[in-house]
């Protein structure tokens, strides 16, 4: 990649942050652990690795973690054209995609999901990529409200969905709207920062 | 992409399942670098683009902010 190829990424590409550690580190440990149990130690060795899909992957960082740090079969999907490239040069199987609409019913084990969260005034939109990655409109829900409308129809029977909310947005808000679309949630980790607090939601049926 | 993905990919429209036409192949004849997914139900064709397949439904293929 030379530096006009990089620069080009930079402003078009989400790179990973706090937020994203924070995801990467918590999904790994659950799905690990849970590929652990799975595998059980009773030569269950057969099971299919768990399905998981990263939506709005960005620069591939949190499922590229996945990938590497668990027996997990990860799927790295992205609106943004210059995301799945990008996820794709780090060697992740990557689709371009709308939230969940083209996958499966019932297809995923865990479902992960740092979605755009800032309250955004709409008079200072910028419409770019940038923004497209980093806005969540007015109330900062206006992209985490259809994944919870969609994301039920292509998790597994047990699956469940790992999805990062800043205090910003607003925690007890999203965790009723989930309630709405049939979710139980538990805040798993959490990690506060000056300006906001950030918390990774499981959700389940 | 590999063509395992199919498995999983589905029509964003109908959630019919796709089936792979014109497919190319890279190098180690298993990587799927082109070609078109097709909705078996409603017909729709989805490119694979450079190896990886826009699953976008059709009216936000062609949208680009600057």
């Amino acid at each position: 990649m030379d530096l006009s190829d990089r620069r080009d990424v930079e402003t078009e590409v989400y790179q990973p942050a706090e937020d994203s550690q924070l995801l990467a580190e918590t999904a790994c440990e659950r799905i690990g652990r849970t590929a652990a149990d799975s595998s059980g130690g009773d030569g269950d060795a057969d099971a299919d690795p768990p399905l998981v899909l990263e939506v709005g992957t960005g620069s591939g960082y949190v499922a590229h973690r996945v990938d590497a740090e668990t027996d997990a079969r990860v799927i790295a999907s992205d609106l943004n054209p210059h995301a799945v490239r990008q996820a794709r040069e780090e060697g992740l199987e990557t689709v371009r995609a709308d939230l969940v609409s083209p996958f499966a019913d019932g297809a995923f084990d865990a479902v992960l999901f740092n979605p755009p969260y800032l309250p955004t005034d709409p008079e200072n939109e910028w419409d770019d990529w940038m923004e497209r990655a980093l806005s969540g409109g007015e109330d900062g829900r206006a992209v985490i409200d259809p994944f919870l409308a969609n994301v039920g129809r292509v998790i597994a029977p047990d699956g469940v969905v790992y999805l990062l909310v800043s205090s910003l947005t607003g925690v007890d808000e999203v965790v009723e709207r989930a309630g709405e679309e049939g979710f139980s949630a538990a805040a798993i980790a959490d990690e506060s920062f000056p300006f906001e607090t950030l918390t990774v939601l499981e959700l389940f049926d | 992409m590999k063509e395992s993905l199919l498995d999983i990919l589905r029509c964003p429209l109908d959630k019919h399942e796709l089936e792979l036409e014109d497919a190319e192949y890279g190098d180690d004849g298993e990587e799927v670098v082109g070609g078109d997914l097709v909705c078996t139900e409603c017909g729709e064709r989805y490119p694979v683009d450079d190896g990886i397949p826009n699953l976008l439904p059709p009216d936000m293929r062609e949208e680009t902010p600057a």
